[in-house]
């Protein structure tokens, strides 16, 4: 059973005035109040999904819940759509690529080997650029999915979970930490850079092998096997150990883990296991929410400097709305000397990538991104730091188009890890 | 018949701004009434010729058309009632023109509120029509209503900023009504009669708008009270003293439970009522007023009177005035929103009668708004599908028929629609709802425009 909490709708339209997609396609179809109708005559059987209409009216949501913060009412819009996604999947299926990815993300043995066959094929498949705000490749043949100029994140040879001890020692707390897939093979350097701080602040980590993808995307397309499946084997692998906290890097991961987890088990009324996703959703923190709070890096930075630059800063969704974590990477970046922080206008909108939306509606994902590029060239930054790794490939590349390579896009935790060293 | 007539539309406006499918008319059949009609078509124009157009081809058909700016309003004046097409102004959405010299603004009707003031406070200049959905209501909507807002009490209302407008007739003539000037007495002045008509005589597609000056300082007060009367004659007494303040806002005791539910902003939970008190203009003078205006709130025993420390203070308090409609929810989930106004010396017998009547009809009636021009916003708060809700139009019905005796209006800003329409004629008697026929045969003989709306 579900909790339809999109119920409280009283469908007086403020969403549209905080809907990163309404904002481009400005109709009632692409808007919180329209989503909630969708969902609403969805259950009383007056339309269904079946043609490509609804299914792209289903889609186009970034699942930001920019909406969500802002309705007086709390309308759970998100929910709304992660549910009619699910019965849209279980009735019609799901494109043919995320059947793949459900696949490959099935298990870590599959995703290593991909992820290697893609690093072995780098240079064949892709294009480097070094001189992009952020390192990135790009397809040297376009197709329908990826277009030929996109920019996208590299694939390490070594993954994080292969380069590191499962038992790394320490005396000031003991930490679990899960990278999530996008540290683990691509950005790999901001895991890198979290360990080194974590040396430098002398915590004791476990890097658990067996930890599965978080089952994140599978579960916002509107699948369901997959990641109960998923979530299952984090849940007992994490709730086993004797640790302070599962220190979560990606923020996408970190509130699947923390929130959807317990929605989803709701969904399929497994009671055992909603209780189990309760205890773990406890022991979830993001890296930047644990080091502010329970750790006296804030005051180890404000004696450390760094070269002269100017720094603003991306809320991800994920870390800002929904774990609610906005002052304490600002807080972290403010107290290395050196840094002089800007705010830049709405901080907190949506970057546009939100995963597989970037794929399936790149047009209007770009839109979105480059109004977010254009609020960080406004703030004359060099330098902006997010906490993301879809944001750092979205932010990278609208800042790319903008002709503005000369920006650096990082995560807090390199900023951090640099003025450590 | 709909076939054919679709093929014309989509002439008309092109394939991508028209569409017939349900899944897309259902997106365009409510409003903030949380009503729901289907309309037949739903059209997105991109110009005024494109909509002259439209309509000719609806009076060949005899096909009901409802513009619709937002559909945030809380009359029903966008709701389809009969079908048709939907005719949704959200493509014409351009700023034509600031002209910072004669200190104009001409816009397309789709415009949001909120980009047009964002746009002139840019300029040094100001919109002051302010209605509570500012962020996402059309100026077009705002003006078929004649919205109001929190500034009304001293800028006036939308119709105190319309110069001039561009119209589409039903039978597809193009007419421009008033100009750019600040006089201009040429001929019968049209466009003020389409101001308020609620799209039943003409679609509004270009408006020239009067703007003023930016106030260079503004400063917001918040005073508590624990007797909902004080509140109401603090309000009366301020006035009275000659001070008129840029918004003099009323919120009860309940609305500020809602709301400090949603916010958490710590407002003072134990409240029986709070007014927010805004003064703009010069700083010396704004210091002077609201200096004046805190010795009146504790003459009438308020709690404590507060000045908002700084700009984000002062947003805050006014996100949560603006929430309060919405976020009445959390009492019962359904409502009666009514807008009365009455004479303002009369604000606090008039909330002493609603108090009265919810104790009567035993349903919670809550008061906000905008006590400094007499428009509060009475929510009969009931259970929807319960016997609850006859009681609800019953006292609904008492609360109108008081309004009227005080010598009020069942309408400060909303507009009369389907939800009040029934109570029209005992407000302005039978002879005015037939001039009002009159005028609606001469302009639209064929009865397409947003029919069955205000009686019409």
């Amino acid at each position: 059973m579900i909790d339809k909490k999109w119920e409280t709708c009283v469908k007086c339209g403020l969403c549209r005035s905080v809907c990163p997609v309404f904002r481009e396609e400005k109709k009632e179809q692409y808007v919180a109040r329209g989503h909630i109708t969708l969902v609403e005559e969805f259950l009383k059987g007056n339309i269904d999904f079946s043609s490509k209409k609804a299914k792209e009216y289903l889609g186009k949501c970034l699942l930001c819940t920019a909406c969500v913060e802002a309705c007086p009412n709390k309308a759970e819009t998100d929910l709304a759509m992660i549910f009619a996604r699910i019965k849209n999947t279980q009735e019609y299926g799901i494109p043919f690529y995320k059947r793949i990815l459900s696949l490959v993300m099935k298990n870590r043995k599959t995703m290593d080997l991909s992820a290697k066959t893609v690093n072995l094929l780098h240079n064949i498949l892709f294009v480097q650029h070094l001189e992009t705000p952020r390192e990135s490749i790009s397809p040297r043949i376009g197709s329908k999915l990826i277009e030929r100029k996109r920019l996208l994140l590299p694939v390490v040879g070594e993954t994080f979970l292969e380069r590191y001890p499962s038992h790394i020692e320490g005396k000031n707390g003991r930490i679990a930490v899960f990278p999530g897939c996008g540290v683990n093979y691509a950005y790999r350097e901001i895991g890198d850079a979290f360990i080194r701080i974590c040396k430098k602040l002398n915590i004791e980590v476990l890097i658990p092998k067996e930890q599965a993808c978080c089952g994140g995307p599978l579960y916002f397309s509107g699948l369901i096997d997959t990641p109960v499946k998923l979530a299952k084997k984090n849940i007992d692998l994490f709730n086993a150990l004797d640790v302070d906290f599962v220190v979560v890097i990606d923020p996408t991961c970190a509130s699947t883990m923390k929130f959807e987890y317990e929605r989803l088990f709701s969904y399929i009324e497994d009671g055992e296991y909603l209780e189990k996703a309760k205890r773990f959703s406890g022991l979830v923190i993001s890296s930047e929410k644990y080091l502010h709070d329970h750790t006296p890096l804030k005051e180890l930075l404000r004696k450390t400097e760094i070269k002269e630059r100017t720094v603003t800063y991306h809320d991800p969704c994920h870390l800002g709305r929904a774990q609610k974590v906005k002052q304490e990477p600002r807080a972290l970046l403010s107290a290395i000397s050196g840094v002089k922080f800007v705010e830049m206008k709405d901080a907190d909108t949506c970057c546009g990538n939100a995963g597989s939306f970037s794929v399936d509606f790149r047009e209007t994902s770009l839109k979105i991104g480059l109004k977010k590029a254009e609020s960080i060239m406004e703030t004359d930054a060099d330098t902006v730091a997010t906490g993301c790794c879809g944001c750092i490939m979205q932010v990278a590349e609208a800042l790319h188009i903008k002709g503005r390579d000369d920006i650096k896009v990082k995560h807090t935790l390199e900023i951090i890890d640099e003025a450590l060293k | 018949m709909k076939n054919k007539m679709l093929k014309q539309l989509t002439e008309i406006v092109g394939k991508k701004n028209v569409s017939a499918d349900k899944i897309d008319l259902l997106h365009y059949a409510y409003d903030a009434t949380q009503s729901t009609y289907l309309p037949d078509f739903v059209v997105f124009p991109e110009n005024t010729e494109q909509i002259s157009h439209l309509l000719e081809l609806c009076t060949e058909y005899r096909m009901p058309v409802v513009p619709r700016g937002a559909g945030t309003g809380f009359s029903g004046g966008s709701l389809p009632i009969s079908g048709g097409v939907c005719l949704s102004m959200e493509k014409m959405n351009r700023i034509l023109e600031i002209d910072t010299e004669n200190l104009t603004a001409c816009v397309e009707a789709g415009v949001i509120n909120y980009d047009l003031q964002q746009e002139a406070e840019r300029l040094g200049l100001f919109y002051p029509p302010d209605p509570s959905s500012y962020k996402y209501c059309t100026v077009g909507g705002n003006v078929a209503e004649n919205a109001g807002g929190p500034r009304a009490v001293k800028y006036g209302v939308t119709k105190n900023y319309v110069l001039g407008m561009e119209l589409v007739f039903p039978t597809g003539e193009i007419v421009i009504s008033g100009s750019k000037n600040m006089k201009d007495v040429a001929g019968y002045n049209l466009k003020d009669l389409m101001i308020g008509s609620e799209g039943t005589l003409a679609v509004i597609t270009k408006l020239f708008l009067k703007l003023i000056p930016l106030p260079p300082y503004r400063s917001v007060l918040q005073a508590i009270f624990s007797d909902m009367r004080e509140a109401a004659r603090t309000v009366s007494s301020i006035i009275a003293n000659r001070i008129i303040p840029s918004a003099l806002e009323f919120i009860d005791g309940p609305c500020i439970r809602a709301v400090e539910d949603y916010l958490h902003i710590g407002l003072p939970e134990e409240a029986q009522a709070m007014l927010i008190i805004e003064c703009d203009g010069r700083k010396e003078s704004v210091e002077a007023e609201l200096s004046l205006i805190e010795e009146v709130c504790k003459k009438n025993n308020a709690q404590y009177v507060k000045m908002a420390k700084d700009k984000e203070e002062e947003e805050f308090l006014w996100r949560a005035r603006r929430s309060i409609s919405p976020s009445l929810n959390r009492i019962r989930d359904g409502k009666l929103n009514e807008d009365v106004v009455v004479p303002r010396a009369s604000l606090p017998e008039m909330i002493e009668s609603t108090q009265r009547i919810s104790k009567k009809y035993n349903l919670p009636i809550v008061n906000f708004g905008h006590a400094g021009d007499g428009n509060i916003h009475t929510n009969i708060m009931f259970k929807k599908k319960s016997e609850e809700e006859k009681r609800a139009r019953d006292a609904m019905r008492e609360i109108f028929e008081t309004v009227i005796r005080m010598g009020g209006s069942i309408s400060g800003e909303h507009g009369i629609g389907i939800t009040k329409q029934d109570f029209l004629e005992k407000q302005l008697g039978k002879e005015s709802i037939e001039i009002f026929r009159k005028i609606k045969r001469a302009l639209d003989p064929n009865n397409i425009l947003n029919p069955h709306k205000m009686k019409l």
